[in-house]
C-alpha cells in the first residue's frame, strides 16, 4: 500500500506541470501509465508526496509531424501496436511493441516514454531510441529541451531528465532505413536480457544494443558486415566492457550472448 | 499398530460396479470465470482494521530492544504488538509436524520473535490501523535494535565444522537424518562392474500460487473466534488456535475461504494465523493481513544436493545406489516444510527393483526461510536424482534411456512390493513407459534428433519415471491418512455432503458430489458439498498428499450407502415392496422390476412428515457420518524394520523433446507427452488438468523458477519481475494417456493425482538438456537450466 498522504495532480498545461515539479522537487514524481512506479509506490521503494498524472496534457497521440513521427509521452505499447503510422514510418518502434515482456494489462497501460524515463538497463525501449536516432523532447523550467535518445540515458536508472523536467514527446525520424530486431529473454516472463536493433541507412549499418550495458551501445557494423567477415562477435565482446547485471542474469552471460544477439538481428534485417 | 491389508482382502472393499460417475464440469466453475468466486481478501466485514507486520531485515541477529512507541502515535494505529509483549498473550505455536516426533530437534516458536531473529522476514511486530497503509506507515516507526550475528545461507557451509549455528542449544545445524537402507550396498557397489559417482544440485523454488496466503480475523467481545483464511486444513488450524490462545475449540470457528492456488503453500503453522487472532482480540474488531507477494516468495519449498554412486553390470542392471541427500530447508519453523526432507529419501530407490541401497536425507538448518509444503513434496527431488542415475547408467553402456529404465523396472507380478519405507501397492510400470514410447513416437523422435544434429541443432530427447507416494499417514501429528463425510438428505430431497477434506480448486469437491449422486441415483445438480467450515464440517485433516478422493471421498459413498439403505426400506414401505431389489437413478427409487417408481425427493418428504406415524417408517435419520482411509499404511516397523506411512503409489512417464540453442543456452520446449497411472479416475477432466498444472510447475522448475539468496543471506527474488513462472508460451500442447492399475487399498481404486507430474516433467528436461549436450562432451548438474547456466555448461566444453 502507498504509504504516503498523496496530492494527486492533473495540469493542464507544460507550464503548470513543470511549476508542480518546480515547487515539490525531491517530493514528487510523475505518472505515465503507472505500471512501474505504482507498484515501487506500493512496495514502499518510492516514497512521494505528490503525483503529477501527464494525461491532462494531450500527450497519447502519435502524430506525423514533417521529418518525424511524434510520439507523445502518454502512448502506451499497445497505441504503438495500433498505430499505422508507426506501422509505416517507425516499424522498429512497433517490432519493439509487440515484444515486450507482459500481457494487454501492461499493453494497455504502460507508455514508452514512461519505460525511457525509468531508464532500467534491462529494458526494450531504450536501444531501440537510440537505434532510431530518437530526439527526447522534454519540458522543464526552462523550456522545451531537446536531447538525442544516444544522450539521454545517463546511467542505470538514470536519465537527462533535470529538476523540474518532464518527457512530453519522442521524436523519431522518418527515414526509410532497413531494420532488423532480436530480442533474447529467458523465458515467455522474462524481461530482457539483451536486445538488438541495427539499422542500415545509405551505406552504413548500426546495431544497438540494449540490456547488456547499463545504457545503449552503438556498434558500427559496416565494414563486417560488408566484408562477409564474421568479426561480430569479437566487435561486440570488446565493446560491452561494462556489462550489466540483475537477478536474471549476470554480465558475463549477457556480454557473451550479445554478438549472437546482434547477428540475429542483422538476419532479421536480411531476411526483411 | 499395523494396518496392512493382504491384496485380496482390500479388492473385497471395492463395489460391484455401479453406474459410471457422472462427468460433469466444476462445480461452480462459471464463477471463477468471470472472476465472481470470491477469495480471502474480498472479505471484509464493516470495521475492519488492517494488519502489517515488522520482518527482520537481517538473516540472523539478536534483538536488544524494540521500542514501538512511535509507532503507537502514528495516524489510525489501533494496536502495536512486539515479540516480548505477545508472550504473555500466546502460548508457542503447535508444529505442523513436529520434528521430536520422529526423532529430529525442535525448537519453541512463539507468534513474534522474541530474542533472536534467524531469516530475512522474520516476524518481529505487528500494526494494526484503520487502513493497510497507515499500518505499513507505521512500521517504519518502530525502532528494532538488533546486534548482528554471523549468518549460514549454503546447506554445505551449514554442515561444516565450526559454522554459525542457526539454534545455538542444538550446536549444530543438523535438524535430522533419514536413513532408508536394504541389503548390503558397500559389497555390492565393490562387487558392480560399473560404478558412477555424480551428483545434482536443485535450487531453491517454490509453488507460487496466484492468490497469496491471507487471514481475517474476528474475537468478538463474546469469546468466540472466527477466522477466516486462504488455508487448506482448516480443522488443525482451529485445533492449534485453542492450543495458542487456551480457548475451547468449541469457541474457535476457522473458515477455509476458496482458494485460488494453494500447493503446500498453505498448510497451517504460519504465526500470522494466531497473530491476526491475537491482533482482532487486541482491538475488539475484525482484522485482516494479506501476504504481499515478497512475503509469499519468501517461504522456500525444495532444495537439494544429491550425492550419489550407482553400480550396474554390463547389461544395465543396477546393482545399488547410494545418496546422500542435503535438504537446506532454511530456518525450522512451526509451518512444516522440513518434513519433505523424508520423502526425498523415502521415495528412492523410485520405481526400480533395487536390492542394495543406502539413502541418507539430511535436513539442514540455515538462515534462509523455513520451507513449507510443496507439490512433490521432496518426491519430485528423489525422481530428479534416481533418474539421472538411469540416464548416466544408459550413457556410460551406450544403451538407450528407455531400454535401461524397462531391465529396471518391478515387474508386474511383484505387487505388492515391500522396500524398506514403502509398501508398493499395485502397477504396470513397464505397461507405462511402453505406452509413454508408443504415444511420443519416441522412435522417430530418435531419428528425427538425428536429423537435426546432422543439421547443427542441439536436439535432446528426455525419458523420466516418476512414482509419487500419496495419502501419507503420520500418527502423532495432525497430518493423519483418513478423513470423515457427512451425507445428508433434505425433506425436498435436497443433499448435502459435509466433509472434512478440503478442495484447492482441483475439482475434488465435483468429484465427491458426483461420488455421492452416483450412489443416490441422482445427478451432480442435486448434491451440493460443504468443506472448510469448522463449524459444520466433520472434524478433517484438509487436503495434502492428493488424499481428498481416497478419505472424504470414501467416506462421502459409505455415508452415502447408509443413508440410501435407509431411504430404501421407507422407499420400500411407500411403494410396499421389499427395500431390497430397489434401484436408486434417475432421481426416482425404482422397484426392482422398473414398474412403479417414486421420485427421491418425496420419499425424503414422507420420512420427515409422516415417521413413526406409518408402520415401517421408522428410519427418520437421513443423515450419515463416516470415516475412510486407505489400508495399505504400517505405522510400525515390521520384522524386517519395514514401515509404510503412504498408502497409494500413482506414478507416470514422461518424454520431452528439446532444443537448445548453443549460442544462448535457451532451451526451447519442442514436444511433451505423458502417460499417467493414478488408478480408477473419478473425472479424467480433473485428472488431465492436475497433471497439465504438475507439468507446468515440473517445466519452472527445470528451466528458470529460483528463490536465490545473495552470500549475506538477503533473498533476492521479491517479485514476478524476478521470479519468472512459466507461461502458456513456454509450454507445447502436452499429449497425455492414462493407464490404470486400480489400487486395491482404497474404497474407490483410486491413487491420487494432486502431484504426479511435477517430478517427471523436471526429470525428463534436465534428461532432455543433457541429452542434447551430449555430443559436445557436456553435462549439467545445476538446476536449474537456464539459459546462463546451460551456456557456462556450453562454454566450459565439458571442463568443471
Amino acid at each position: 500500500m502507498i504509504r504516503t498522504s498523496l496530492r494527486y495532480h492533473r495540469p493542464a498545461t507544460p507550464e503548470e506541470s513543470t511549476a508542480i515539479l518546480v515547487e515539490y522537487a525531491g517530493d514528487v514524481v510523475v505518472l505515465g501509465g503507472g505500471t512501474m512506479i505504482l507498484p515501487m509506490m506500493h512496495r514502499a521503494e518510492v516514497e512521494a508526496g505528490h503525483i503529477v498524472d501527464l494525461r491532462g496534457l494531450g500527450l497519447a497521440t502519435v502524430t506525423e509531424e514533417g521529418r518525424y513521427v511524434r510520439i507523445g509521452a502518454m502512448v502506451t505499447y499497445g497505441d504503438l501496436l495500433d498505430s499505422d503510422v508507426v506501422a509505416r514510418e517507425a516499424p522498429l518502434l512497433r517490432r519493439m511493441a509487440g515484444a515486450i515482456t507482459g500481457g494487454n494489462q501492461l499493453r494497455n497501460l504502460a507508455t514508452a516514454g514512461g519505460a525511457a524515463c525509468y531508464g532500467n538497463p534491462s529494458s526494450d525501449v531504450p536501444a531501440v531510441l537510440v537505434a532510431l536516432g530518437a530526439t527526447m523532447c522534454l519540458h522543464g523550467p526552462a523550456g522545451e529541451r531537446r536531447v538525442p535518445a544516444a544522450e539521454f540515458f545517463v546511467d542505470a536508472f538514470r536519465t537527462a531528465v533535470g529538476g523540474g523536467e518532464f518527457l512530453m514527446w519522442m521524436e523519431v525520424p522518418r527515414l526509410v532505413v532497413e531494420v532488423g530486431y532480436h530480442k533474447l529473454k529467458l523465458c515467455e516472463g522474462s524481461g530482457p536480457i539483451v536486445t538488438a536493433a541495427v539499422v542500415r541507412d545509405g551505406g552504413r549499418t548500426i546495431a544497438t544494443v540494449g540490456a547488456a550495458s547499463v545504457t545503449p551501445l552503438r556498434f558500427d557494423l559496416t565494414s563486417c558486415v560488408d566484408s562477409g567477415v564474421d568479426t561480430v562477435d569479437e566487435l561486440i565482446r570488446d565493446g560491452v566492457v561494462n556489462p550489466w547485471t540483475d537477478v536474471l542474469a549476470d554480465g558475463r552471460y549477457r556480454r557473451d550472448v550479445a554478438g549472437a544477439v546482434v547477428r540475429r538481428a542483422v538476419a532479421d534485417l536480411r531476411e526483411g | 499398530m499395523t494396518a496392512m491389508v493382504p491384496a485380496s482382502a482390500g479388492s473385497s472393499r471395492r463395489e460391484p460396479a455401479l453406474g459410471a460417475v457422472e462427468q460433469t464440469r466444476r462445480k461452480h466453475g462459471d464463477q471463477l470465470l468471470v472472476g465472481r468466486g470470491g477469495y480471502l481478501d474480498d472479505h471484509e466485514p464493516p470495521g475492519t482494521l488492517h494488519a502489517a507486520i515488522l520482518r527482520s531485515p537481517h538473516p540472523h541477529a539478536r534483538i536488544r530492544s524494540v521500542d514501538a512507541s512511535a509507532a503507537r502515535r502514528c495516524r489510525s494505529v489501533r494496536a502495536v504488538v512486539t515479540g516480548a509483549e505477545a508472550l504473555s498473550l500466546a502460548e508457542p505455536l503447535p508444529h505442523f509436524f513436529d520434528p521430536s516426533l520422529v526423532g529430529g530437534r525442535t525448537t519453541t516458536v512463539r507468534v513474534l520473535a522474541v530474542d533472536k531473529v534467524r531469516y530475512v522476514g522474520d516476524p518481529v511486530a505487528a500494526v494494526v490501523a484503520d487502513s493497510l497503509a497507515d499500518a505499513e506507515a507505521a512500521l517504519d516507526a518502530i525502532d528494532v535494535d538488533y546486534e548482528i550475528l554471523p549468518a549460514v545461507v549454503d546447506a554445505e557451509d551449514a554442515l561444516a565444522e565450526g559454522a554459525p549455528t542457526v539454534f545455538d542449544e542444538w550446536g549444530d545445524n543438523v535438524l535430522i537424518r533419514f536413513p532408508f537402507a536394504e541389503g548390503d550396498p558397500a559389497r555390492a557397489l565393490a562387487m558392480a562392474p560399473h560404478v558412477i559417482a555424480d551428483e545434482i544440485r536443485i535450487q531453491r523454488y517454490q509453488t507460487a500460487p496466484m492468490e497469496p496466503r491471507g487471514y481475517l480475523a474476528h474475537w468478538e467481545p463474546t469469546g468466540k473466534l472466527t477466522l477466516y483464511a486462504s488455508t487448506q486444513i482448516p480443522h488443525p488450524l482451529r485445533t492449534n488456535l485453542s492450543t495458542i490462545f487456551g480457548l475451547s475449540e468449541d469457541r474457535i470457528r476457522v473458515v477455509a475461504t476458496r482458494l485460488g492456488g494453494a500447493f503446500g503453500h498453505k498448510f497451517n503453522g504460519y504465526p500470522e494465523e494466531p497473530l491476526v487472532c491475537l491482533l482482532s482480540r487486541m482491538t475488539g474488531a475484525p482484522v485482516k493481513w494479506v501476504e504481499t507477494r515478497a512475503d509469499s516468495l519468501l517461504v522456500g519449498a525444495r532444495e537439494y544436493i544429491h550425492r550419489f554412486s550407482v553400480g550396474f553390470d554390463d547389461d544395465g542392471r543396477i546393482l545399488a545406489i547410494t545418496d546422500r541427500i542435503i535438504g537446506n530447508i532454511g530456518c525450522l519453523a512451526t509451518w512444516g516444510g522440513w518434513s519433505m526432507t523424508y520423502p526425498a529419501g523415502m521415495t528412492l530407490p523410485g520405481p526400480y527393483l533395487v536390492s542394495d541401497y543406502d539413502i541418507e536425507s539430511i535436513a539442514v538448518v540455515t538462515n534462509k526461510a523455513p520451507w513449507n509444503g510443496a507439490r512433490g513434496y521432496g518426491k519430485e527431488s528423489a525422481t530428479v536424482a534416481i533418474e539421472r542415475m538411469v540416464d548416466l547408467v544408459a550413457a556410460e553402456l551406450g544403451m538407450d534411456p528407455v531400454e535401461v529404465r524397462r531391465r529396471n523396472l518391478i515387474p508386474p507380478e511383484r505387487f505388492p512390493h515391500w522396500t524398506v519405507a514403502k509398501h508398493l501397492d499395485s502397477g504396470d510400470y513397464r505397461g507405462a513407459l511402453d505406452k509413454v514410447v508408443e504415444l511420443a513416437g519416441y522412435h522417430r523422435q530418435r531419428e528425427l534428433q538425428r536429423d537435426a544434429r546432422e543439421q547443427g541443432r542441439t536436439r535432446g530427447v528426455g525419458v523420466a519415471f516418476e512414482l509419487t507416494p500419496e495419502g501419507g499417514d503420520f500418527a502423532g501429528s495432525y497430518v493423519r491418512g483418513f478423513d470423515t463425510s457427512t451425507v445428508r438428505v433434505s425433506p425436498s430431497g435436497a443433499v448435502t455432503v459435509l466433509t472434512g477434506v478440503t478442495s484447492l480448486g482441483t475439482g475434488s469437491d465435483t468429484g465427491i458430489a458426483a461420488l455421492v449422486a452416483r450412489e443416490l441415483g441422482l445427478t451432480v445438480d442435486a448434491v451440493s458439498i460443504l468443506q472448510g467450515d469448522t463449524d459444520s464440517c466433520p472434524y478433517g485433516f484438509g487436503n495434502f498428499s492428493a488424499r481428498s478422493l481416497a478419505t472424504g471421498g470414501g467416506a462421502a459413498v459409505l455415508a452415502a450407502r447408509e443413508v440410501r439403505e435407509r431411504m430404501a426400506l421407507a422407499a420400500g414401505v411407500l411403494l410396499d415392496t421389499p427395500p431390497e431389489g430397489l434401484v436408486f437413478a434417475g432421481g426416482h427409487v425404482h422397484t426392482a422390476d422398473g414398474g412403479r417408481s417414486i421420485a427421491f425427493g418425496a420419499v425424503a418428504e414422507q420420512v420427515y412428515r409422516r415417521a413413526y406415524a406409518v408402520p415401517g417408517l421408522d428410519q427418520p435419520l437421513l443423515e450419515a457420518t463416516k470415516v475412510d482411509r486407505p489400508r495399505n499404511l504400517t505405522h510400525q516397523p515390521d520384522e524386517h524394520g519395514r514401515m509404510s506411512a503412504y498408502p497409494t503409489f500413482p506414478y507416470s512417464t514422461h518424454v520431452a523433446v528439446v532444443d537448445v540453442d548453443a549460442e544462448t543456452g535457451q532451451v526451447r520446449l519442442l514436444d511433451y507427452t505423458c502417460v499417467e497411472d493414478c488408478g480408477v479416475q473419478i473425472n479424467p477432466r480433473f485428472v488431465a488438468s492436475q497433471i497439465y498444472g504438475a507439468i507446468a510447475m515440473g517445466v519452472g522448475g527445470a528451466l528458470f523458477e529460483e528463490l536465490p539468496y545473495d552470500s549475506a543471506g538477503q533473498p533476492l527474488a521479491r517479485t514476478f519481475t524476478q521470479y519468472l513462472v512459466p507461461r502458456a508460451n513456454d509450454l507445447p500442447a502436452i499429449r497425455l494417456d492414462h493407464q490404470c492399475t486400480p489400487s486395491p487399498y482404497t474404497l474407490l481404486g483410486t491413487k491420487g493425482a494432486g502431484q504426479s507430474g511435477v517430478g517427471g516433467a523436471a526429470a525428463s528436461l534436465a534428461s532432455a538438456v543433457n541429452d542434447a549436450l551430449a555430443p559436445l562432451g557436456v553435462r549439467i548438474t545445476t538446476m536449474p537450466l537456464s539459459p546462463p547456466t546451460v551456456l557456462r555448461a556450453i562454454r566450459s566444453g565439458g571442463k568443471p
